[in-house]
């Protein structure tokens, strides 16, 4: 399949490449959140902006109740419009399917936040006490300065339930591949066209459909207001930065 | 304890809002001004406002230009939608056409204060392409992300161009008035263009409403948010007071004698500047609901 405007052309299926994916078992998924942290840990992620959430829906009513959780992250797609759109090149396709980011290029002009179907950039704060990353938009990277020494990013490592499993597609001997080919997965918002890389086992409509993900949380509500409101003085819209 | 969903941020807002609106009414501004030059004698009676008219562009660039960078969080970095290209970004092309606009404004300046009729020629036409591409590229900056689906219209780029054409057509008609240089000719000019862009942006507004009320969920989302925290600015100030007042107000002599009031200079700028105002508030609520859907998602 041919995509336009990328610097690597999709690696899915492609022999003598590699491409790299993940799937999550959300029957597996207990909401502990310890991939939220050790993704904060790896990156110094700042607070109020996540490279990878786990977002908690419940559904029903006592005693007919269920929590839900789903884990969120870049779907490093195989057709990514956030890097067709990007004006500068510094967010771009490797060839191993991982979308990544030229922090040194990128402008801050957020056209790849709004172009992302799945909310998974974010803008760095202007200051960061240990990290000299600041102002540009940033993501999750499937831990590729891990991945490429052999080591599978933070997430999974650390998912106590091996809910999240990372490997390489186009290898029919690894866990994904058997996974994706035996299991009836399923990818977020595919009708989009992006190919995403991110494969969910038994994820809940709440989950996935877009319009029953309505805002419940108060607490988030004001936690983000408040990192808004410390990083600009606006709270929501142009308030990043 | 663990009700908890991260709020994600909408990336346009204020800044871009009047960033678009400013530099679409620069642009036609300048096509207004440029248009004896451009299409001859068919535009005469905007022949005094030629040099008005450029000057007036320039200092909205000069004004836009800066807004556009400081709302980059990387300000210093402006010229790397330049320097790294990439053809399929609308915005890329945009910084570009933003800069060759710039350069076009001082050509045809250069070619008024030389009477140099061949630069002023080329200026104009180049220019007024040029011109033409700002309103264009601001609405394919949002058409092409397909994620947000209220975006991804082709209707958006042409609903910006005539949306600028009404804002642009008001300033010229304001400041005419203002320099006491809004004759007979010019208000009826600036009426037909503005009963034109109007009547373009009635029917596409008209069309958005349509795809809203029969699309998909996150349409249906979107009709919800305009008719729920956006009401106002949407079906007062853009859609009553920002197209179908002033739409009135210029086609109405056209087909009502008893209308004919409002081929006064005076109430051609009082419509102008209603159309205007829609102008902006049609931008503001299209961009922010726009993003409003998939926040939360």
């Amino acid at each position: 399949m041919t995509a336009i405007g990328l610097q690597a052309p999709p690696s899915l299926g492609v022999p003598g490449k590699k491409r790299w994916a993940m799937v999550i078992d959300l029957r597996r998924c207990i909401g502990c959140m310890a991939c939220v942290s050790a993704c904060k840990a790896e990156f110094d992620v700042p607070l109020g902006v996540w490279r990878t959430t786990v977002q908690v829906k419940d559904t029903g009513t006592f005693p007919n109740a269920r929590r839900n959780f789903m884990p969120r992250l870049c779907n490093h797609c195989d057709n990514p419009p956030c890097v067709r759109n990007c004006p500068t090149g510094a967010t771009y396709k490797h060839e191993d399917g991982f979308v990544l980011q030229h922090y040194e290029r990128c402008i801050g002009c957020r056209t790849c936040i709004a172009a992302c179907p799945y909310n998974a950039r974010f803008m760095l704060p202007r200051n960061r006490t240990r990290v000299g990353i600041n102002s540009v938009v940033d993501k999750c990277t499937f831990c590729e300065h891990r991945v490429s020494k052999g080591l599978v990013p933070a997430c999974v490592q650390t998912c106590i339930g091996r809910s999240r499993i990372f490997g390489d597609l186009n290898d029919p001997n690894s866990e994904v591949s058997r996974i994706v080919a035996t299991q009836k997965t399923q990818t977020l918002k595919p009708e989009l066209g992006t190919r995403p890389q991110v494969y969910y086992i038994k994820p809940d409509r709440i989950a996935t459909e877009q319009v029953l993900s309505a805002p419940k949380s108060y607490a988030a509500r004001s936690d983000a207001e408040a990192f808004y409101r410390h990083n600009n003085g606006s709270r929501f819209f142009g308030g990043m930065i | 304890m663990f009700e908890y969903m991260p709020m994600h941020i909408a990336p346009w807002g204020l800044e871009i809002v009047i960033y678009f609106f400013l530099i679409g009414t620069a642009s036609m501004v300048f096509a207004v001004a440029a248009a004896a030059t451009t299409f001859g004698n068919v535009a005469a009676p905007f022949k005094s406002f030629e040099l008005t008219g450029a000057i007036i562009t320039l200092v909205l660039l000069l004004v836009v230009a800066p807004l556009l960078i400081m709302d980059l969080a990387q300000p210093w970095r402006f010229l790397n939608p330049i320097l790294y290209f990439r053809w399929t970004s609308p915005l890329s092309w945009g910084a570009t056409f933003l800069l060759l606009f710039g350069l076009s404004i001082l050509g045809f300046l250069y070619g008024i204060y030389t009477d140099h009729p061949y630069i002023k020629r080329v200026s104009a036409v180049i220019g007024s392409l040029l011109a033409l591409s700002m309103p264009l590229y601001t609405g394919l900056d949002l058409m092409v992300n397909q994620a947000r689906q209220f975006w991804a219209t082709p209707a958006l780029p042409v609903l910006f161009v005539v949306l600028s054409i009404t804002s642009g057509a008001a300033l010229v008609a304001l400041v005419q008035l203002a320099m006491g240089k809004l004759g007979e000719d010019n208000a009826r000019l600036l009426r037909f263009i503005l009963a034109f862009s109007l009547g373009v942006t009635f029917f596409l507004v008209l069309g958005l409403v349509q795809s809203m009320v029969f699309g998909s969920e996150e349409l249906q989302q979107v009709w919800g948010f305009i008719n729920s925290d956006y009401s106002t600015e949407f079906w007062i100030l853009g859609f009553v007071v920002g197209v179908v007042i002033p739409l009135a107000l210029t086609v109405g002599p056209m087909v009502m004698p008893a209308l004919d009031f409002a081929r006064s200079p005076v109430v051609v700028t009082v419509a102008a500047l209603c159309g205007a105002l829609g102008a902006y508030v049609l931008r503001d609520v299209i961009i922010h609901v726009g993003q409003l859907p998939q926040l939360f998602f």
